[in-house]
C-alpha cells in the first residue's frame, strides 16, 4: 500500500490529528477516551490502529503525531512495531513520531528488556516515553502529555515546532545512551 | 503480505458547544463576540505556525541528501554532526534574543520613566490651573459684593432725598406756611396801625425809652424773621 506522509495533506483548521499505532486494542481505546476527556482549545481527532500501513480508502485528515504503543510483555507488539515503521516516509521521524512502552512496572511479566525499546528510539531519533496503560492515573497523566506533544506537532502552538520540541527532548535523554 | 488493519477514529466535539463531526468554524449561536476573536485570533496564530513549519520543509527539501550509500556508523556520525549544527543555531539564536531583549528593556524602561514625568507635569498644570480658578472666582464674588453695596448706597441716598422732596411737598407744610403768611400780614397790619396812631397822635416819642423801643420794634420787618 502507500507510505504515510507528513505533509501530502492541509491540516484542518483548529484540528489536530493523532495517530495510534499498537497491538492492544483496549489500551489503546481506554488511551484515546483519556485523551479527549482533556481539556483543550483544538478540536481533537484519536485514529487508532494495530499496524501500518493503513487502507487508502478511507478519507482521513493530516495525521499530526504517530504513537507507537510497544507493550514489554508481548514480543509480538513490538514486532508488529516494527513492520510497520517501514511504512512512514522519513520525514515523519522529525519529530510527528513518539515511542510508548507500557508494562514496565510490572518486571516479572516482561518479555522485551527495556534496552531493546530504547535502542529502537534511538535509532529513530524519537523520544520514547513509558507509561503504565493499565493504572488509570499514570493513563491520564500520559494523556496530558499527549496531548500537549500533539498541539505543537499540529503547529497550534506560536513559536515551537515539533523539530524544536524534539531537540528540546533529546537533552533530558539519558547520557549513558551514547554508548550503545 | 500487506495487512489490511482496522482503523477507528474517534473524535472530539469542539470545546465551543457544537455537536461532534466537522470543525465549525463559526461555532454555536451561544458564542460571545470576544470568543469568536479569541478564535479567530488562534486561528491565525495557527496557521501562521503551520505555514512556518510548511516553509522550512520546502527549504529542507531543496538541499541535496546524499545518494551514495554509506555504512551505518558514518550515517550515525554524519546524524551527530547535523543534530550538533542544529543546537548551536538554536543557542546562537537564543544569545541574540537576550541581547536584543535587554536593549528592548532599556528602551521601555525609558518610556514608562517619560511617561511617569509628563503625568506629574500634567497633574502640577491642572493644580495650577485649578488655583487660577479660585482665585478669579473670587475676584468676581468681591466684586459683585462691592456692586450691591454701592447700589445700596444709591437706593438709600435716593430715598432720602424722594422724602425730603415728599416732605417738602406735603400739604400739612403748605397750611401752616399759608397760615404763618396770613398772621405775618395781620402783625404788620397791626403795626401800621399803631405806628400811624403814635405818630398821628403828634407826640414826641423819641423823649419817652418806653415809647421809643415800642416805635423801634414796630419797625421790624417781620417778614426778614
Amino acid at each position: 500500500m502507500s507510505v504515510l506522509r507528513p505533509l501530502d495533506r492541509l491540516p484542518g483548521l483548529n484540528t489536530a490529528t493523532i495517530l495510534l499505532v499498537g497491538t492492544e486494542d483496549a489500551l489503546l481505546q481506554q488511551l484515546a477516551d483519556s485523551m479527549l476527556k482533556e481539556d483543550c482549545t483544538s478540536e481533537l481527532k484519536v485514529h487508532l490502529a494495530r499496524s501500518l500501513p493503513l487502507p487508502c480508502s478511507v478519507n482521513r485528515p493530516r495525521i499530526d503525531l504517530i504513537v507507537f504503543v510497544v507493550n514489554l510483555h508481548s514480543k509480538h507488539s513490538l514486532q508488529s512495531v516494527e513492520e510497520s515503521l517501514c511504512h512512514l516516509d522519513a520525514a515523519f521521524f522529525l519529530g510527528k513520531v513518539a515511542f510508548l512502552a507500557t508494562g514496565a512496572g510490572r518486571d516479572s511479566h516482561c518479555s522485551i528488556h527495556r534496552n531493546t525499546v530504547v535502542k529502537l528510539a534511538h535509532t529513530y531519533r524519537s523520544p520514547l516515553l513509558f507509561c503504565d496503560l493499565e493504572i488509570e492515573d499514570f493513563r491520564a497523566a500520559m494523556a496530558q502529555r499527549l496531548v500537549r506533544l500533539l498541539q505543537i506537532c499540529a503547529g497550534h502552538v506560536p513559536g515551537v515546532s515539533a523539530l524544536n520540541l524534539l531537540s528540546l527532548l533529546r537533552g533530558s535523554e539519558n547520557p549513558s545512551l551514547e554508548d550503545l | 503480505m500487506e495487512t489490511q488493519s482496522e482503523e477507528q477514529a474517534v473524535t472530539k466535539p469542539a470545546d465551543s458547544g457544537g455537536e461532534g463531526g466537522p470543525p465549525q468554524v463559526a461555532g454555536a449561536q451561544a458564542v460571545r463576540p470576544e470568543d469568536r476573536m479569541t478564535l479567530l485570533l488562534r486561528l491565525r496564530a495557527q496557521t501562521k505556525q503551520q505555514l512556518l513549519e510548511y516553509k522550512s520543509m520546502v527549504d529542507a527539501h531543496e538541499e541535496k541528501t546524499p545518494e551514495q550509500i554509506m555504512q551505518e556508523k558514518q550515517i550515525e556520525a554524519k546524524i551527530e554532526e547535523l543534530e550538533n549544527e542544529v543546537e548551536e543555531a538554536k543557542t546562537a539564536f537564543e544569545m541574540k534574543k537576550l541581547a536584543l531583549d535587554s536593549v528592548l528593556m532599556n528602551n521601555m524602561k525609558q518610556i514608562l520613566n517619560l511617561n511617569k514625568l509628563i503625568m506629574k507635569s500634567q497633574q502640577e498644570t491642572w493644580d495650577l490651573e485649578e488655583k487660577l480658578l479660585d482665585v478669579r472666582k473670587k475676584r468676581l464674588q468681591l466684586k459683585q459684593a462691592s456692586e450691591r453695596k454701592l447700589s445700596e448706597i444709591q437706593t438709600e441716598k435716593n430715598k432720602q432725598k424722594d422724602d425730603l422732596d415728599s416732605m417738602e411737598n406735603s400739604d400739612k407744610i403748605k397750611t401752616i406756611q399759608q397760615k404763618l403768611e396770613t398772621e405775618i400780614q395781620i402783625t404788620t397790619v397791626i403795626q401800621h396801625v399803631f405806628q400811624n396812631l403814635i405818630l398821628g397822635s403828634k407826640v414826641n416819642w423819641a423823649e419817652d425809652p418806653a415809647l421809643k423801643e415800642t416805635v423801634l420794634q414796630l419797625e421790624k420787618n417781620l417778614t426778614m424773621i
